[in-house]
């Protein structure tokens, strides 16, 4: 696929063409959004200042994008089906035939009969796995030696399992409180606080745990500090559909009513609700850019929304059921129902979902979770009897930054990253639906209440009106000075009226709930040892 | 009009061109008249004109032809141009002398016109120059007709007879310019004449009446506008650099990078010596051998550098001593500030005092100062009678009876007495303070000879008192103190040595006051009788004996003290708190002998009081003295003892703790030893229950078929999902926008019979709850989730999050949506290629510290050029700014070569 040329050789014009096609997709992306329209500014300096800007930008992009479209080592892979050949048919079996060894060893089965199902997570380098298996076998797991680092035994329900910030911290959400371990499965922490959690999810940048519970508690803690940053009732009872969009960092849950609330820490209300499905949510997914959230409800419907623009609609609805969906870095979907797996794949790039690859594992096996190992194409497959690894051509980004995640990583770059990213901490009100709003102007809040300077101005300035006006020139008796000074007063306290009327109804009704609030504390004296005292909280 | 003006004047010059060149032969003759016709047409004249004289002609032909003709006066003969003097005939005579000096005059005048014409502009320059001309010149007539005619239009009758005093308006105004012509006449026959006049015909064909200038308010304005564009001009200039300056996103300031001195050697090696300390410094540093010594491997500095051991030990005693030196007083200062005795306060006052009156007797200034004191003391004392004793104190001992009291009081009474007596007493003379005082004492006591005071008298008494003193001195044995330190042998020795150094000096002084006084009886023979060395206890005059005493006194001390100092050095160090102790003891002698002083200057002050009392309080005041100084050496020498004891106790203490110390340290570091190993035990066993992989048989009921109740809820869950939706949503909605109430009758509010009943509610109620109603929908409506029949945004501001917007669009940004899309590319380095980074973040301003930003030098520029560099990397701004600088050097070159 890949243009080769010599050094020599002069491209075909087509080709030109073919590549400034390809570079300025590039560079639209880096563009982040279309150059701003300085006609209509006022200001010279500034449309000078911001041409000289927007110019800067449009050279910083091209640069990214030559450097994007040469300089990248890698590209990823794909299924390219021949004929009548459907990618969809094509088994792992025979992908294993073709490719490297090195590849062909991340296609494996990991059978542990006795304390399934499993569940997994992997790091954002996608070097170690997390496993956790329902009945408190926790591993972690070195997938690029295939080694196993530690494993321990909780004896205890474990339903959960992710990564914090990197390998070396896992939390588990076990039978009663989640826990956090270190890598050598040392207990650090029990977070009595968060209860029977059920599912957990790590927010990267903002070093918060968030979980939800049995009763339907959303709770965030801080890893670095320990605090409890956020601790809301969704009032929409249970649910085990909990995931984090990697955009913005906010949490959605998926609930029993088909409805997906959002959640951010820094508001006790959901920032989002929107009904998905009839039935109850089984899985929940997030396109990693962010703007593409897939739903799989229990009515055998997965549908694709788009979170940018909001509409009633979904952008596409699947048939199948899914017991656990998840997107790869590329975009890849892979939802799974009980022991068939199948990948979904927007080839034409118009987010229109179809069938990309299928797979089945042995029947009888219940899958509880699919991942996608990042940066490499694989899908994880996490199920009652272990866990096993399948190859997804074209699914894991193909080149890896060191400076985002890297997974040749060093313990010394590891520490130094470490500090990094705890620099670079972002504080939990960042969280919010649209991240780029930050740094804009404050949206207009809703006046409700004037302040009294406001209505005192609003007086003043409806007398000064009143006062400009000329009175007319009465006939003889009754254009007397003295009524004329009568009438202009008249005139005034006409203007004034109904700002002091509202003054005064708003003075009463703060009375009435002032006297309502007595009469509620104040029985009277023959009913009032009846009363029980409260006591003071 | 001023066509036909210019044009009558050109005729006029051309007729006067032949006429003036006889001039110069007619002047002699006829003085009076101006430019004449030839003789044959004046006769042919005179024929037709019988008339004598010129004065009455004119006047006839100004009558017969009135002034309004003009063509007719043109044809006037030049001699009856004065025709319009026929008012000042008077003035005529008066002007007849400056015309003899015609030629002289119309050369300066016109040097003044012209040099007027500088300043007054143009226009005016004319004018006057006709004026100057025509009242110098006499020649009018023909040349300033059409003037002339102009302003002789009116008649002005004079109310007084013309005069100096009173000149007619021809003066003032003047007749007619005199032209160019009648400049260049005289000029005829000259070399360079007929180009001139070439000249002059062409310049006069082209001119152009002149018109009257302009106010003064316009010439100013045009004068600005003309000033302004001229500036304006100047600035434009500017404007193509200021541009580029101010559209460039960075400027650079680094193109000049010679930043004088880097280094502080640079710095150093510039240095030349001035001074002469510098130059001797500098010849020692740069001195040859050391110089080569440098060059070499430096083993040489190593002998340059060598120090004698001598010099060594020496800089060591030294600053043993200083620092001895320095604690000691330091001890001193702390001691004497710790003493709380009245008695050696006042001891120490009375020192002082007198150690000021000696400085009185010594420095002119600080006896001045004191008689001033004493001047203020005594005016005081006289105006508060303090001392008379009227205090309650004196009033209660007196009622007592003195001789009842002890002899203390009688002590303090008498001294107060005094005190008083001395400050209220009348002076002689207030010259010079205590030595005047001191004076009247002696003169008291003493013969007439010394009332005389004269110089020789004094000096000799203060002679033979530094002789007694000496003497004294000489007699006085040192008792050797048989106990102590200063029993031991060296110690006494020492003793001996300096008590005969002493003894020497004494001698010697001796000798010379005998010299002196020699002279002095030399020099007035009579006096010597009185000058017999004196006899038992000095009394008298012990004041005048005080300088040299103490001085001599205070030499000896620091002699002995110096002494001992070296010695000090000399021994070694463990005698040193030994020492110390004993120039305690030295100095409490000394002391001793303060208060030996003391009462001897009392005395003398008191001489005319009770010498019983005296001595009294000598034996009190000298008793503390010794006692306190006693008591304070065996505290100095006892905390030195203390602190030594403490220091050593401490170090005793010391040595048994550390031992335990670290045994504990021993146990507690054991301790932790053992703590991890029995968590490492505990975590072995941890691990070892990990490694027991048995399933627990409580989770094992995990797996559980749904109930048929869950399956059917399941199956119709869809049901009635989207209803709840939307009343979830129709209760956020009204959580926040609550629906209107509904309004309600109360039955018997405002209503007086059934009527109200019939009409229903009263319609400002409806209208109240329909615009109630309306708000909300508009509100509603303006909800973002509003035609999302399935979505509920929650319009719940966060005001956490408020401190990550601005309040309000900064600065120079006017519209929301271009500042917004002005911050949406990140510009750190994690977001941008490297290449672009640097732009992208460049400050405004790119400038070296310490580099000079020089005022902005002028080049040319391009206004149309685009402007290239936004983006380029610094080095080919740098390049661009070199050149600039260049040429800007040769601007500054081709302006100095303008100035030349």
């Amino acid at each position: 696929m890949g243009v080769k040329q010599d050094d020599g050789s002069i491209m075909p014009t087509s080709e030109q063409e073919k590549i400034s096609d390809e570079l300025d997709i590039r560079v639209k992306k880096f563009l982040r959004g279309e150059k701003t329209n300085l006609e209509g500014l006022q200001d010279k300096k500034l449309k000078g200042q911001l041409a000289v800007r927007e110019e800067l930008f449009g050279k910083s992009a091209q640069a990214a994008a030559k450097a994007e479209k040469w300089l990248l080592p890698s590209e990823g892979g794909y299924l390219e089906a021949e004929g009548i050949e459907k990618t969809w048919r094509i088994k792992q079996e025979s992908i294993a035939r073709e490719i490297d060894i090195l590849s062909a060893r991340s296609q494996y089965d990991i059978v542990l009969p006795d304390l399934g199902p499993y569940t997994l997570d992997f790091t954002s380098s996608g070097r170690y796995m997390a496993a956790g298996g329902r009945k408190g076998h926790l591993a972690i797991l070195d997938m690029k030696n295939m080694s196993l680092v530690k494993e321990i035994q909780v004896r205890e329900t474990v339903r959960d399992v992710v990564f914090l910030h990197n390998e070396l911290f896992f939390a588990a959400a076990q039978k009663k409180y989640p826990y956090i371990y270190n890598r050598d499965g040392t207990e650090l922490h029990c977070l009595k606080e968060h209860g029977a959690v059920l599912r957990l999810q790590f927010l990267k940048n903002h070093f918060l745990l968030a979980s939800i519970n049995k009763s339907g508690q959303l709770r965030y803690q801080d890893v670095t500090m320990g605090g409890m940053v956020a601790n809301y009732r969704t009032g929409l009872g249970r649910t085990d559909v909990m995931q984090v969009n990697p955009y913005n960092g906010v949490v959605a849950l998926g609930h029993s009513l088909g409805t997906v609330s959002m959640w951010k820490p820094t508001s006790s209300t959901a920032l989002l609700k929107r009904l998905c499905h009839k039935g109850p949510i089984t899985a929940m997914a997030f396109h990693p850019n962010g703007h593409l959230m897939a739903t799989a409800g229990k009515e055998k419907k997965i549908m694709l929304w788009d979170l940018r623009n909001l509409k009633d609609e979904p952008l596409q609805t699947l048939p199948g059921n899914a017991d656990t969906l998840d997107f790869s870095q590329k975009g890849l979907l892979a939802r799974s129902t009980s022991s068939f797996v199948q990948i979904l794949t927007d080839s034409s790039g118009t987010q229109n979902y179809n069938n990309y690859m299928t797979h089945k594992i042995i029947k009888g096996y219940q899958v509880e979770k699919v991942l996608f190992r990042p940066y490499e194409d694989v899908l994880g497959i996490g199920h009652s009897m272990g866990w096993s690894s399948i190859l997804i051509p074209g699914s894991g980004e193909p080149n890896f930054d060191s400076w985002v995640a890297n997974p040749f990583e060093t313990s010394k770059q590891r520490r130094e990253k470490e500090v990094h990213s705890l620099l670079d901490k972002l504080p939990p009100e960042t969280i919010m639906l649209n991240p780029t709003k930050i740094g804009t102007v404050k949206p207009q809040r809703r006046k409700e209440k004037k302040t009294k300077e406001e209505k005192e101005a609003d007086m003043e300035a409806a007398v000064e009106a009143v006062k400009g006006i000329e009175p007319k020139k009465k006939t003889k008796g009754r254009n007397k000075p003295s009524k004329r000074t009568k009438k202009k007063q008249e005139i005034v306290a006409n203007a004034k009226r109904p700002f002091l009327e509202q003054q005064k109804k708003e003075e009463e009704q703060v009375a009435r709930k002032k006297q309502k609030v007595i009469e509620q504390v104040e029985l009277p004296t023959s009913l009032q040892r009846f009363s029980r005292k409260k006591s003071a909280t | 009009m001023a066509e036909t003006k210019r044009k009558s004047r050109g005729e006029a010059k051309g007729r006067r061109g032949k006429p003036s060149k006889k001039q110069k032969k007619g002047t002699d003759t006829r003085e009076r008249k101006g430019p004449r016709l030839p003789n044959a047409l004046r006769k042919e004249l005179e024929r037709l004109n019988p008339v004598d004289e010129g004065f009455g002609s004119d006047e006839d032909q100004e009558e017969v032809y009135g002034r309004d003709l003009y063509e007719y006066e043109e044809e006037l003969p030049e001699e009856e141009s004065k025709k319009n003097r026929r008012y000042d005939p008077v003035e005529n005579l008066e002007y007849q002398m400056p015309e003899e000096f015609e030629d002289e005059n119309v050369s300066s005048d016109d040097d003044n016109d012209t040099r007027n014409a500088g300043e007054d502009g143009v226009e005016d320059e004319d004018e006057e120059d006709d004026d100057g001309r025509q009242r110098t010149t006499r020649i009018t007539s023909e040349a300033f007709e059409g003037k002339k005619k102009k302003k002789n239009n009116v008649v002005i009758s004079e109310a007084y007879p013309e005069s100096e005093y009173n000149p007619t308006r021809d003066m003032l105004e003047g007749e007619g310019p005199v032209s160019i012509g009648d400049l260049l006449d005289p000029l005829h026959g000259v070399s360079g004449y007929s180009k001139l006049r070439k000249r002059i015909h062409h310049l006069e064909k082209k001119s152009v009446p002149t018109p009257a200038p302009l106010p003064k308010a316009d010439q100013e304005k045009l004068e600005r506008k003309a000033a302004y564009e001229k500036s304006k001009e100047e600035l434009q200039k500017w404007e193509p650099i200021i541009k580029r300056n101010r559209e460039a996103p960075t400027i650079y300031f680094d193109d000049d990078m010679d930043l004088g001195f880097s280094t502080v050697g640079a710095i150093a090696s510039e240095f030349e010596p001035r001074t002469e300390f510098e130059k001797k410094i500098a010849s020692l540093v740069y001195d040859d051998q050391v110089m080569e010594a440098h060059q070499k491997d430096g083993s040489r500095l190593l002998e340059l550098n060598k120090v004698s051991a001598e010099d060594e030990k020496d800089r060591h005693n030294r600053m043993a001593k200083m620092r001895s030196l320095l604690f000691r007083h330091e001890m001193k200062s702390k001691h004497i500030k710790k003493i709380k005795s009245k008695t050696y306060h006042r001891l120490l006052k009375k020192d002082r005092l007198k150690a000021s009156s000696t400085q009185s007797q010594m420095d002119p200034e600080a006896a001045k100062e004191l008689a001033m004191k004493q001047e203020y003391e005594r005016a005081k004392e006289r105006m508060t009678l303090r001392h008379k004793g009227s205090s309650k104190w004196t009033k209660r001992i007196k009622e007592r009876g003195i001789d009842v009291q002890d002899e203390g009081t009688r002590t303090a009474i008498a001294e107060q007495q005094h005190l008083h007596a001395l400050l209220t007493r009348k002076m002689n003379s207030m010259k010079d303070g205590s030595s005047s005082s001191s004076d009247d004492s002696s003169d008291e006591d003493d013969v007439d000879v010394y009332s005389a005071g004269s110089d020789q008298a004094r000096a000799s008494k203060l002679l033979e008192k530094a002789k007694e003193k000496t003497l004294n001195l000489l007699d006085e044995d040192d008792e050797v103190p048989n106990s102590g330190v200063l029993s031991l042998p060296f110690m006494v020795r020492g003793f001996k040595k300096r008590n005969e150094a002493a003894a020497e000096e004494a001698k010697l002084a001796l000798q010379e006051y005998e010299s002196w006084s020699n002279q002095l009886e030399d020099s007035n023979g009579t006096d010597n009788a009185k000058l017999a060395p004196p006899s038992g206890r000095m009394v008298f005059n012990a004041s005048k004996k005080e300088a040299p005493e103490s001085s001599n006194k205070t030499k000896s001390d620091n002699k002995i003290r110096s002494d001992n100092y070296y010695g000090n050095s000399d021994s070694e160090d463990d005698f040193e708190p030994k020492e110390n102790v004993d120039i305690r003891e030295d100095r409490s002698s000394d002391l001793q002998n303060n208060g030996g002083i003391n009462p001897v200057l009392l005395n003398k002050e008191s001489k005319n009081h009770k010498d019983s009392l005296f001595k009294n309080f000598d034996d009190i005041v000298q008793d503390p003295g010794p006692k306190t100084t006693h008591d304070v050496s065996i505290f100095a020498s006892g905390t030195w003892k203390k602190m030594k004891g403490g220091n050593n106790a401490d170090a005793n203490v010391n040595k048994p703790t550390r031992p335990l110390e670290s045994v504990v340290l021993n146990q507690n570091l054991q301790e932790p030893v053992k703590d991890l190993d029995e968590d490492s035990d505990a975590d072995s066993e941890g691990q070892m229950v990990d490694g027991v992989l048995t399933s627990d048989p409580k989770v094992e009921s995990s797996y559980e078929l749904p109930s048929q109740a869950e399956i059917i809820r399941q199956a119709f869950a869809a049901d009635d999902v989207e209803d709840d939706f939307e009343k979830e949503k129709q209760e956020v909605l009204n959580e926040e926008n609550p629906e209107p109430e509904k309004p309600v009758l109360l039955p018997g509010w405002g209503q007086w019979t059934h009527v109200q009943k019939k009409k229903g509610l009263p319609s400002w109620m409806l209208q109240e709850h329909e615009s109630a109603k309306r708000m909300r929908e508009e509100t509603l409506k303006k909800r973002k989730d509003a035609h999302l029949k399935r979505v509920i945004i929650s319009e719940k501001l966060d005001k956490k999050a408020e401190k990550l917007y601005t309040k309000s669009l900064p600065y120079p940004f006017t519209s929301k949506e271009v500042y917004e899309h002005s911050i949406r590319m990140p510009l750190g380095p994690e977001f941008n290629p490297a290449t672009a980074v640097g732009a992208l973040n460049r400050p405004e301003v790119m400038k070296k510290p310490g580099v000079i930003i020089k005022p902005i030098e002028f080049e040319e520029v391009n206004p149309y050029e685009r402007i290239e560099e936004q983006t380029q990397s610094g080095k080919k701004q740098k390049k661009r700014n070199k050149s600039k600088s260049n040429s800007g050097k040769n601007g500054t070159k081709v302006k100095t070569k303008l100035k030349n």
